[in-house]
C-alpha cells in the first residue's frame, strides 16, 4: 500500500476534481461510455434508437397520406404509428429507469469513494503520525495544533495533513480555473470581435443574385 | 357499374352475418356505431334472423334515444316485452341513467330515498365522481337481471361510439380502482374502526363495512361480466357504419379500441348503400354511388378478414315487423342490385 500521505493527498485530489467537474457531468459521462461498450444495455439503447428512427418515418408516411383519399393505406399506418408510439413509451420507460439506477449506484460509489474514504481514513488512523516535525523547530502550541486530535505530540496528525491537503489543493484549483475563465473569456471576446467585423451575408448574397440576374 | 360492387372476391370471408347465426355458443352481441348509420335498425333485423335460429332472444336498446319502440311501433320499457308477431323474441329499453337513479333509490331507504342519505348518499357521490359508472352499474344491474332471465342470446343496440367504449373499458378502470379500496380498508380497516367507533359508523350516517360489502359486490359482478366479454366464444362486436369518411373512421378506431380491450369483431355492417336503376339520371345519386364506391373498395382492402356486409339504401323507412324481416333477409343473403 502506498504511504498514507500520498492516500490521503489523491483522495481529497479526487474530489477537487469531482466537485470541480460536478457529479451530474461525470455521471452522464460516463453513462455514455457505457452505452458505447458492448453489453446488452447499449445494445437496447441502440434499439430503441432504430424504433424512433422507423417510427418517424412511418409518421412522415402518415402525414404524407391522406385519409380520405387512401383510407385503406393511411388506417394501416396508423395502426403500426399507434402500436409503435406505445411500443415506444413502454420502452422509455423502461430505459429511463435503468439510467436512473445507474446513476444512483455511481452516486453511492463515489460518496463512498470519496466522503466515505475522508471521513473513515482519519478515524481510523487518527494515532497514526504522518511524519515527525524537527525537534525543537516550533513552540509548543504548534506542535499541539499539528498534532490534533490524537496523534502523539512532535507529529503531524493525518487531520491536519487532510486539512493541509484540501487548503493547497482548493488553491490551486481555484488558481487553474481562474486563469481558465481568463482565457476562454479573451477568447470570446477576440471572436465577437471578428464577427461584428464581418459583413452581413444576406446583403452580400442580395448583391451577388442581382450581379447574376444583370 | 352498380353490379361490380356485389365483387366477393375469393379471398375475402362470406359477406353476410351467417358466421353469427352458425355461432352458437354467442351469448353477447353489441351493435355500434356512429350515430344514425342504422344500429337500431340492424339489430332489429340480426335479432329476427336469431330468432329463426335460436330458441330466445332478447333485443336491449341502451341507448338513451330509444328507437326500438318505433322500430317494432310498440311500446317497449324496463321489463323485457314479447314483440307482437313472435315467440321468442323479447326486447326491452334501458335508461342508464334512469337505472343509476333506481339503484340509488333502492340503497337510501333508511333514511328516505328523498335526500339520498347513507349509503345511496355515498354511491352517488361514487357515481358522479368516476366517468361511465353510471352505465357500468346499470349495466351489472341488467346483467344480473338477464342472467336470471336465461335468454339463449342477448342483443345490445348500443349508444353512439363514445357511449360504449366508455362502458366497456369501465370494468377493468374500477377493478383495479375498487382493488386498491379494499385493500386499504383491510389493512387500514381496524385503525378506522377504532375512530368510528365499534358501528364502523361514518360522520354522515353511513356505515363503511356496508359500503365496502357493497363494493365489493359490485366489483365481483363486474369483473365477472368483464371475462365474458373478453371471451370470443360468448361475445362479439358487429361493427355498423356507412361508406363516408366519418364514418369510417370512426369504425376504425372502435375495431382498434375493442382490440385493446379484447374484445372479439369479425362483422361490418355498411348501411345505406345507393344503387341506382341503371340509366338513372339522378345526378346527386350517381356522385354518392361513386363515393361510397371509393370507400367501399378502401374498407373491403382494409378488413379483408372481417365479414363485410353490404346493404342497400332503402327508398321506404324500415320499420315495423314486416320491412325489418325483409331488410333482415339481406344480413344472411347477399343483396344483388337491380339490373
Amino acid at each position: 500500500m502506498p504511504s498514507l500521505l500520498v492516500v490521503i493527498f489523491a483522495v481529497e485530489l479526487f474530489v477537487q476534481l469531482v466537485n470541480t467537474i460536478g457529479s451530474a457531468t461525470i455521471n452522464n459521462l460516463l453513462w455514455r461510455i457505457a452505452l458505447s461498450l458492448p453489453i446488452p444495455l447499449s445494445s437496447e439503447f441502440a434499439a430503441q434508437r432504430k424504433k424512433q428512427k422507423d417510427y418517424l418515418a412511418i409518421r412522415r408516411e402518415l402525414n404524407a397520406t391522406s385519409s380520405q383519399d387512401e383510407f385503406a393505406k393511411w388506417a394501416r399506418l396508423r395502426r403500426q404509428h399507434d402500436k409503435l408510439l406505445e411500443d415506444l413509451e413502454k420502452r422509455k420507460k423502461e430505459l429511463d429507469g435503468s439510467k436512473t439506477k445507474f446513476d444512483r449506484t455511481l452516486t453511492t460509489v463515489r460518496l463512498v469513494a470519496t466522503r466515505g474514504v475522508q471521513w473513515f481514513l482519519p478515524f481510523w488512523y487518527s494515532r497514526e503520525p504522518m511524519f515527525w516535525l524537527p525537534y525543537g523547530w516550533f513552540p509548543y502550541y504548534v506542535e499541539w495544533f499539528a498534532s490534533f486530535p490524537r496523534a502523539p505530540l512532535g507529529s503531524v496528525s493525518i487531520v491536519v495533513w487532510q486539512w493541509a491537503c484540501t487548503g493547497v489543493l482548493t488553491l490551486v484549483m481555484e488558481t487553474v480555473m481562474a486563469v481558465f475563465g481568463l482565457v476562454v473569456a479573451t477568447r470570446q471576446k477576440q471572436q465577437e470581435k471578428q464577427k461584428a467585423k464581418q459583413a452581413v451575408p444576406a446583403a452580400g448574397a442580395g448583391e451577388d443574385s442581382k450581379a447574376e440576374a444583370r | 357499374m352498380s353490379t361490380a360492387v356485389i365483387n366477393a372476391g375469393d379471398d375475402h370471408l362470406e359477406p353476410t352475418l351467417q358466421s353469427i347465426l352458425d355461432q352458437r355458443s354467442l351469448r353477447w352481441i353489441f351493435v355500434g356505431g356512429k350515430g344514425g348509420v342504422g344500429k337500431t335498425t340492424t339489430s332489429c333485423s340480426l335479432a329476427i334472423q336469431l330468432a329463426k335460429v335460436r330458441r330466445s332472444v332478447l333485443l336491449i336498446s341502451t341507448d338513451p334515444a330509444h328507437n326500438l319502440s318505433d322500430a317494432f311501433s310498440q311500446k317497449f320499457g324496463k321489463e323485457a316485452r314479447l314483440i307482437d308477431g313472435f315467440t321468442n323474441l323479447s326486447a326491452m329499453e334501458i335508461d342508464p341513467n334512469g337505472s343509476i337513479q333506481d339503484l340509488l333509490a333502492g340503497q337510501g331507504e333508511n333514511e328516505g330515498a328523498g335526500d339520498m342519505g347513507g349509503v345511496g348518499g355515498m354511491m352517488q357521490d361514487l357515481a358522479f365522481a368516476i366517468p361511465g359508472i353510471d352505465e357500468a352499474m346499470s349495466f351489472a344491474e341488467v346483467l344480473k337481471q338477464v342472467k336470471s332471465l336465461s335468454y339463449e342470446t342477448i342483443i345490445f343496440d348500443t349508444a353512439p361510439t363514445g357511449h360504449t367504449l366508455r362502458f366497456l373499458q369501465f370494468p377493468s378502470v374500477l377493478e383495479k380502482a375498487l382493488a386498491k379500496v379494499s385493500q386499504l380498508s383491510s389493512q387500514y380497516g381496524p385503525l378506522l374502526n377504532g375512530f368510528l367507533g365499534s358501528n364502523g359508523t361514518l360522520p354522515n350516517g353511513q356505515n363503511l363495512n356496508e359500503m365496502m360489502e357493497k363494493l365489493e359486490t359490485l366489483r365481483a359482478t363486474i369483473s365477472e361480466v368483464n371475462t365474458q366479454f373478453k371471451d370470443e366464444r360468448l361475445t362479439t362486436f358487429v361493427c355498423v357504419c356507412i361508406p363516408e369518411f366519418l364514418s369510417l373512421y370512426e369504425t376504425e378506431r372502435m375495431i382498434q379500441e375493442l382490440a385493446t380491450y379484447g374484445i372479439d369483431t369479425h362483422s361490418i355492417v355498411v348501411n345505406q348503400l345507393l344503387f341506382p336503376k341503371p340509366g338513372s339520371d339522378c345526378e346527386q345519386c350517381t356522385a354518392r354511388r361513386k363515393m361510397q364506391k371509393k370507400y367501399l373498395d378502401q374498407i373491403e382492402e382494409l378488413y379483408d378478414e372481417f365479414n363485410v356486409v353490404k346493404m342497400p339504401l332503402l327508398v321506404e323507412e324500415v320499420r315495423g315487423k314486416e320491412r325489418l324481416e325483409k331488410f333482415s333477409e339481406m344480413l344472411v343473403k347477399p343483396f344483388v342490385p337491380p339490373q
